[in-house]
């Protein structure tokens, strides 16, 4: 109507979606993965809370990281969970990454025409001992990747991995060669200076940061060990390790 | 097929609107397909409502606060509502919104207690499963699209661990040493952070009726679906207590010198 | 009778179970997603099954909530793939993709696999939202297999591709978006089918499908002839392909390169665009200017290094 008024009645739909902020963040190296995610929740402008976790352990050797809709991303690693253990219950194991990768393909599909609103990044240890990292879009479409970061500050974070993991635009000296994988401990680094950069330049990141580390079979802790406050959470020490490691980031 | 990559994953406009006529948030309504459909009623919007409800950890428990107000829209509708509710023994919810909603949450509660007495097992639902019990009622309910159109916060002490949560209409949950639900979350929340971040463990009950009372004042002062009579919801080792209604005490003197701003702008 | 009772009982565990279920909105949980069936998802039960927003037109909710150039504050962006060619010639079949995935105007890939191995002897592209193409592309997979079990013979690209076409029509106007091309060797030799989310199957010698595919079919259709060479077929490819990535904002980044032959198929490899640009796959760039340099007054030659160094 030219006027602005419509000639039927409105119905207001009710938005079933929110936005929560935050960032996830996975690295996978030659025989570990390294899965990351600041603790801050919030929606709009204001903080909901500095402390809600994104990042969940969910075999001794796959980790899931999920950002977006807060609600929604709970219930899918519950949901997760819950197939991962009756998987347990079925077969006498974990379920294999790979495995689990195709399973939250499958998962988020079944949500075609009411999506979930998560951005997935798995990460964790392939069969073979590779490091992995598979990176999913809300509907289920996904692919396996050296490093990626989802999220709100996914376009401050991204550039920057795709510069210091893949060398994108990097000249180098004449003579000097690439390292085909990067060590524990650069890559650690890389992380934490990811994380404090998107804190001062996003407002929807900060408070807190809590860094996963898998560990393939038979791998020793180095690059480990000099970090302050790495706590184990392995269940079975014969297969893969997982260790979380914390860290405060600004809180303004 | 349409080849821009932008028009992809998506219904084809066609579909509800051939000429893409209005705004993609002011589309008509495209007429109800189903003839049965205004046969079902859902909260599209919130009726009778109540505002802020606050909560913080102190040093032997948690307390909340609420006014006994529920307006219906800027009407002061019903001001003796109560808004904390018990939930068996150690736990206490405070629900802003719908109060309709609200009170069919209660029933619910109601029933799944006594269910769990019946059970006769000398398990007792402490707050946390009763805040995992409304998160999934409150989820599973966003996920028909017929929400109950809340903001709730769980409080209580179980084991002598204190417990502190929020969930909402579509579902979210988080926890904290200071929630507040709606004008709170805005006017008193900062209040409350300052106050009590850092001092929870040594937060006296005294202190920490204190730092509520002025909260509510201050929300009083400012929030126009606010009433000055409120109750206090205390959950310690003993138990859950819920005050009676209190009026707060207001000084309005300081209106006469406020200017610039509003009608009165001389 | 039993069954009956519980059915109809008002108190037990069943009740509770059913009473949850109903409460929390869970109605995906049978036995078959226990056990060996776990992890099929929406297949556990054999037929896809699909949960639907409860609103009277699903598909607006759909559209209202998912990505929109006109509407960027949708929130759930969707993967998107762009530009995709196969064509049939004298020695099969070559498919060349890009590898750029957008979601608005943000990059949100430059490695994606366009193109999907269906099984050894069929391969399908990606155009249109990634998850759709992944997904339904797998199950045909699935049924693909199926077939071959049944009837003691690999499936024909055509049936192959009938299928799909089939599965996406039940689907039509709900929102899927698929545009792909299912190539493969059967007993007919080289085969190439067109099919996408609106229903349309065709068969045909030279397709290209996405944003990019008129920049594509201009290289494509001026270079091809039935009785290629392999070598100049994997070329014209990997050309068409270049000329999508530089022209056309929405693909780019590298190109993946199949061929296929009686044999099932091959990948040939994978080529930077970039590089494409100034280095071609056997140092001579495609680039214009690369290609003209020094061959007019608009393009002269760069100056010798000494003479700059002496001004």
């Amino acid at each position: 109507m030219p006027d602005g008024s419509y000639a039927h009645p409105q119905q207001r739909q009710f938005n079933p979606y929110t936005e929560n902020g935050g960032t996830i963040l996975a690295i996978a190296g030659a025989d570990f993965t390294v899965i990351a995610g600041d603790t801050r929740q919030s929606e709009g402008y204001s903080i909901q809370t500095r402390y809600a976790p994104k990042v969940f352990r969910l075999t001794d050797r796959a980790v899931l990281a999920v950002n977006g809709f807060a609600a929604d991303g709970n219930m899918f690693v519950k949901k997760v969970k819950q197939r991962l253990e009756w998987y347990r219950h079925a077969h006498a194991k974990d379920m294999p990454l790979r495995a689990i990768a195709r399973l939250i393909q499958t998962m988020l599909y079944a949500q075609r025409f009411f999506p979930y609103y998560v951005y997935n990044i798995l990460g964790g240890i392939e069969e073979d001992g590779s490091g992995a990292v598979y990176s999913f879009d809300p509907v289920g479409s996904y692919e396996r990747e050296a490093c990626r970061a989802a999220g709100a500050a996914q376009s401050l974070v991204q550039p920057f991995l795709d510069n210091q993991i893949y060398f994108k635009n990097q000249q180098l000296p004449p003579g000097q060669t690439r390292p085909l994988h990067l060590s524990l401990s650069d890559v650690l680094s890389i992380v934490i200076d990811s994380f404090t950069s998107a804190t001062e330049r996003h407002i929807e990141v900060g408070d807190g940061l809590e860094i996963y580390v898998v560990l393939a079979k038979g791998r020793g802790p180095q690059g480990l060990e000099a970090v302050r406050g790495a706590q184990e959470l392995t269940t079975n020490a014969e297969g893969d390790r997982v260790f979380i490691v914390r860290r405060e980031l600004k809180k303004d | 097929m349409d080849h821009f990559p932008t028009s992809w994953g998506r219904p084809r406009t066609e579909a509800y609107d051939a000429y893409n006529t209005f705004p993609l948030h002011q589309r008509p309504n495209p007429g109800h397909k189903d003839a049965f459909a205004e046969g079902v009623q859902r909260t599209q919007q919130p009726i009778v409502t109540g505002t802020s409800v606050l909560g913080i950890l102190y040093k032997d428990g948690i307390m909340l606060v609420a006014d006994t107000l529920a307006s219906y829209g800027s009407l002061a509708r019903f001001k003796s509502i109560q808004r904390l509710h018990p939930v068996g023994s150690s736990t206490v919810i405070g629900a802003s919104g719908d109060m309709s909603d609200f009170q069919y949450l209660q029933t619910l509660l109601e029933e799944l207690i006594i269910e769990e007495f019946a059970e006769a097992d000398k398990h007792e639902l402490g707050p946390a499963e009763i805040h995992e019990y409304l998160s999934r009622i409150m989820y599973g309910r966003r996920s028909k699209m017929n929400p109950l159109w809340n903001s709730l916060l769980v409080a209580g002490k179980k084991d002598g661990k204190r417990f502190l949560a929020y969930v909402d209409l579509l579902g979210t949950t988080y926890s904290a040493s200071t929630i507040a639900t709606g004008y709170g979350a805005y006017i008193a929340l900062p209040l409350l952070r300052t106050a009590v971040e850092g001092k929870e463990d040594t937060l006296t009950e005294e202190e920490a009726r204190k730092i509520l009372e002025d909260a509510m004042r201050v929300l009083f002062y400012r929030d126009a679906r606010s009433l000055d009579k409120y109750q206090i919801a205390i959950v310690n080792d003993e138990g859950v207590t819920i005050s009676e209604p209190k009026k707060i005490e207001t000084e309005w003197g300081f209106a006469e010198g406020i200017r610039g701003y509003g009608a009165q702008i001389q | 009778m039993n069954s009956f009772v519980s059915r109809f009982a008002s108190t037990g565990h069943d009740v509770e179970l059913r009473k949850a279920r109903e409460a929390f909105g869970d109605e995906d949980e049978s036995l078959e997603m226990w056990g060996s069936q776990a992890g099929f998802g929406p297949l556990s039960k054999g037929v896809p099954s699909f949960s639907v927003p409860a609103v009277p037109d699903p598909s607006a909710f759909l559209r209202l909530h998912t990505d929109d150039h006109a509407d960027p504050s949708c929130r759930i962006k969707i993967k998107h793939g762009t530009t995709t060619l196969a064509f049939r010639f004298r020695g099969g079949v070559i498919v060349a993709v890009d590898s750029r995935a957008t979601a608005g105007s943000y990059i949100a890939s430059g490695t994606v696999k366009k193109v999907i191995e269906i099984n050894p002897y069929l391969l399908g592209t990606m155009a249109g939202g990634a998850a759709d193409c992944q997904y339904w592309e797998t199950y045909l997979g699935i049924q693909c297999r199926l077939h071959e079990l049944r009837n003691r013979e690999r499936i024909s690209v055509s049936a192959a591709s009938k299928y799909l076409s089939n599965l996406v029509y039940s689907y039509k106007g709900m929102g899927l978006s698929m545009g792909t091309m299912i190539c493969g060797w059967d007993k007919t030799g080289p085969a190439v089918f067109y099919v996408d989310s609106d229903g349309t199957r065709l068969k045909g010698d030279v397709f290209s499908v996405g944003s990019g595919s008129t920049f594509a079919y201009g290289v494509l259709d001026q270079g091809y002839h039935w009785d290629l060479t392999d070598e100049e077929a994997q070329e014209l490819g990997r050309r068409s392909i270049y000329a999508a990535g530089h022209r056309d904002a929405y693909s780019g980044n590298t190109i993946n390169l199949y061929h296929v032959k009686e044999d099932g198929w091959k990948f040939i490899g994978n080529y930077d665009v970039s590089e494409m640009h100034y280095e071609g796959p056997a140092g001579v760039g495609y680039g214009y200017e690369i290609r003209t340099a020094g061959k007019s007054s608009a393009n002269p030659p760069p100056e010798p290094e000494s003479q700059t160094a002496q001004t």
